[in-house]
């Protein structure tokens, strides 16, 4: 069942210059979509415009087949939709607990606490840093709690804008191993990545992104290895 | 030399203190320095006394100065000029906050600064005005110091609202927000913060202190149109040695310029005191201008 | 009217002097975009200068040189350019509010030593007797008019020219580089802090020279000269002339002297003695929503060139 759908939207930051331009994808429930292409192909600018960070013109987002296009960026999480930005997504003056809690601000008053205690179990690391500034966590654990902290208010959609970036491939193993553990609950998660092996690896499906809208589409086991993609995807990476 | 500028700097640095709070929060979460600030100090004083009109004197709480009318007076005048400010910034900061310049914000303030202390000249003149007339005892305290029963009210009341609100911004749902919202504005929308909300409670927390302060200095000097204007300097130099965003710094902040002032006045001359001020000010921006609780600016 | 002759010269040279205040604002604010709150301390300290330097001996005060008029304003100038340097320099590397925080606390202290450096000021009686450029010709009021008109609107003149050219030149355009983006202009190779230190001490020695006029037009200085409501009108002047624009400073500084002048000798008029000064206070609070207004609704100002404003 669709949870996410997303058609022919366009988006950017100022007015005749769109950067995602008649993208259109779709999530089905507990799914994991990767989002791929080459630099500047809009993965990221498309995430941001669902999250209703960057200005849609055009197109429209639903969830749950209710239209979210134009809701505001701070109500879409009571939507159901939470996203997590690449960088800058903890707030680093506030102990781990602090930003949890912080995020929790829409559930009812007594849900807080016993959540968060939910959330310590799935990531214990987390409970053992609690007291801890967040802005002290290393890369890996700073990812961890940006992720933990989207889900505490239970989301139908998690979307992760490049959740490898500046991590070790060690660290891009554990996040995308507790994503994959995450998807069993019923989540779907939105990915964009530009580390495709990694991606392509826990996905179910993908799109590949060019010039603003999607221009494949396909299972994510066999698109590594479909040679259009290969070529296109690659070869960008190779000049890069 | 007499210990008495210790107390004088305490009540001085208290009053400082309470106003620097608004601006370091104004600064922090709406990312513009307040010149209107000082003004919210001196429209609370006279929301007071003129509340205090309306109720009509009454005797005072011997041995206070004053009695339940100044009290009530202090909570309504509280309220109104929160009002106040979130008047102001619905009709003009908000608009110019829209187009991003923050410069301009800061410009707007001070145009309002000009015209709300004017306005306030016009109502009640530049005629320095009181709560009351009647005259303190002050009780000696050891060491030379004496202080009256209205400093000691007052240094109390201080203290219960520095406490409340530091409470209230780190325990608090609302006070994490704002907290989240100040340092990182873009991500506090994503997790669904309603921004509006914080800046409510900001401009709310801010003119409330300033009001406090305002009928603080009205109660143990005088109000005068100009008393805002005149504060202006210390509470910015306050926030600014504290570490801009940080509530305890700005308290401290005000109590070293508080105590500094006094013992300028013992020292050189209560005519160079407003200097004090600038010079703690240039100290700290040459020196470490993060202040002493501050974080360096992303 | 002979007397409106004279009336009209004695307006023209004071607004004249509050246009090159203004110029001096719109080199740093208009050009450079950095904030000044304390424009009424650089007056004064320009003002200050020049009077202490170039008047006789007194006994009871420090100063009394006897200099050439022209020598007091060249130094007036230069202390003033000093001063806005310093200031700079503590606060351009920090963010732009700590500028407007520090120039504020340069007009109190400014204040604060014109009131009680007496052996140096006068204290609150400020500085009597600075020479008159054309004193000779004082005993005819229209003469005396012109004569100092012609001398104010040479100096706002040339002063009008030099920033105009300025601000074409090449110096000129790294400032405007600098206010569009930051970054375009560092990876210019420039040095942002400098130049920027640089347009505020030019403007601020443009505000000293035009206190420096303006002592030695009067003839007489006070504290009460250089207070706050001074560094507001001179910004709704280059408000409603238009930043960014020497044109628009100019003719902003005209029409809101006329408008103040005119309101305020209109309440005078019509106010009854008692609420005069209420209304004085009111006419702060116009010239306030004035501000707040033109910033909402039209903050390129009416005067200012046809190419982009603020």
């Amino acid at each position: 069942m669709t949870i996410l759908q997303v058609q022919s939207l366009i988006a950017g930051y100022e007015p005749g210059l769109s950067i995602v331009r008649g993208a259109s994808i779709h999530a089905a429930e507990a799914e994991i979509v990767v989002i791929l292409g080459p630099n500047g192909a809009g993965k990221s600018s498309l995430i941001k415009a669902i999250a209703g960070l960057v200005p849609i013109t055009g197109g429209q987002v639903l969830l749950d087949g209710r239209d979210i296009t134009t809701v505001p960026a701070h109500l879409k999480i009571r939507q159901g939709l939470a996203f997590v930005p690449q960088t800058e997504n903890i707030f680093p003056l506030m102990t781990v607990e602090e930003n949890l809690r912080v995020s929790g601000g829409i559930l009812p008053r007594a849900e807080v606490g016993p959540r968060i205690e939910e959330i310590y179990q799935t990531f214990p690391d987390l409970a053992r840093q609690r007291a801890l500034m967040a802005g002290s966590l290393s890369g890996g654990q700073r990812q961890m709690l940006a992720v933990a902290r989207a889900l505490i208010v239970r989301p139908r959609v998690l979307m992760l804008d490049e959740p490898s970036a500046g991590l070790s491939p060690k660290l891009v193993e554990q996040v995308f191993a507790r994503l994959t553990e995450i998807r069993r609950s019923g989540l779907t998660i939105v990915l964009v990545e530009q580390n495709a092996r990694a991606a392509l690896a826990i996905g179910d499906r993908a799109y590949v992104l060019v010039e603003g809208h999607e221009a494949h589409e396909g299972p994510a086991a066999t698109l590594w290895n479909d040679p259009v993609i290969a070529e296109l995807y690659l070869g960008q990476r190779r000049a890069s | 030399m007499s210990l008495q500028f210790l107390l004088n700097g305490l009540v001085n640095g208290s009053m400082i203190g309470l106003g620097a709070i608004g601006i370091t929060l104004t600064y922090s979460i709406l990312r513009f320095s307040n010149f209107a600030h000082g003004d919210f100090m001196a429209w609370g004083a006279y929301a007071a006394l003129a509340v205090v009109g309306v109720l009509g004197g009454s005797t005072p709480l011997k041995p206070l100065s004053f009695g339940w009318p100044l009290m009530t007076a202090l909570v309504v005048a509280m309220a109104l000029t929160a009002l106040l400010a979130l008047v102001l910034d619905w009709l003009l900061f908000a608009r110019l906050r829209a187009r991003g310049q923050s410069i301009i914000v800061v410009m707007a303030s001070f145009g309002a600064s000009m015209a709300l202390r004017n306005l306030l000249e016009f109502v009640f003149t530049s005629r320095p005005a009181y709560y009351s007339r009647a005259i303190q005892i002050a009780m000696p305290l050891g060491l030379g110091i004496k202080i009256t029963a209205d400093q000691i009210a007052l240094l109390l009341l201080t203290v219960v609202l520095v406490t409340g609100m530091h409470l209230f911004v780190q325990r608090s749902q609302r006070g994490r927000e704002m907290r989240a919202y100040s340092q990182n504005p873009a991500l506090a929308r994503v997790i669904g913060i309603d921004v509006d909300a914080v800046v409510r409670a900001t401009w709310i927390i801010g003119a409330a202190l300033a009001c406090a302060s305002g009928v603080m200095v009205g109660t143990l000097v005088q109000l005068r149109p100009l008393m805002g204007l005149d504060l202006l300097l210390p509470i910015f130099a306050a926030a600014i040695l504290g570490g801009i965003g940080s509530i305890p710094g700005a308290v401290l902040g005000g109590l070293v310029i508080g105590l500094s002032e006094a013992a300028a006045v013992q020292v050189i001359g209560a005519e160079w005191r407003a200097a004090v001020a600038f010079v703690i000010l240039m100290a700290v921006l040459l020196i470490r201008p993060m202040g002493l609780f501050g974080v360096a600016e992303r | 009217m002979i007397d409106l002759l004279g009336y009209g010269a004695f307006f023209l040279s004071t607004a004249l002097i509050f246009a090159l205040i203004t110029l001096g604002l719109n080199l740093q604010w208009g050009l450079t975009g950095l904030f000044n709150v304390g424009i009424s301390g650089f007056v004064a300290i320009g003002a200050y200068a020049s009077a202490i330097l170039t008047t006789p001996a007194t006994p009871d005060r420090i100063g009394g040189f006897g200099w050439p008029i022209l020598l007091g304003w060249a130094a007036a100038a230069l202390l003033t350019a000093a001063a806005a340097a310093f200031t700079g320099y503590a606060t351009l590397r920090l963010k732009s509010d700590y500028l407007a925080i520090t120039t504020f606390g340069v007009a109190v202290v400014v204040q604060l030593v014109a009131l009680n450096a007496q052996v140096l000021t006068g204290g609150p009686f400020g500085v009597a007797f600075i020479p008159r450029p054309f004193a000779a010709v004082q005993a005819d009021p229209v003469l005396f008019n012109f004569a100092n008109l012609a001398v104010i609107a040479a100096v706002t003149g040339a002063t009008f020219l030099a920033l105009q050219r300025l601000s074409r030149s090449p110096w000129g355009r790294v400032l405007r580089a600098l206010r569009e983006d930051e970054r375009a202009a560092i990876a210019l190779g420039k040095s942002a802090r400098s130049y920027r230190i640089q347009a505020f001490a030019v403007g601020g020695a443009v505000m000293g020279l035009a206190g420096a006029v303006q002592a030695h037009f009067i003839g007489f200085i006070a504290p009460d000269n250089y207070l706050p409501t001074l560094t507001f009108q001179v910004w709704a002047m280059l408000m409603v002339g238009g930043s960014g624009s020497n044109r628009g400073a100019v003719m902003g500084a005209i029409v809101v002297w006329a408008i103040w002048v005119g309101s305020g000798s209109l309440t005078s008029a019509i106010v009854p003695g008692d609420w005069q000064a209420r209304a004085a206070s009111l006419q702060i609070v116009a010239i306030g929503v004035m501000l707040c207004l033109i910033l909402l609704w039209r903050p390129q100002g009416f005067f200012g060139a046809r190419r982009r404003g603020a």
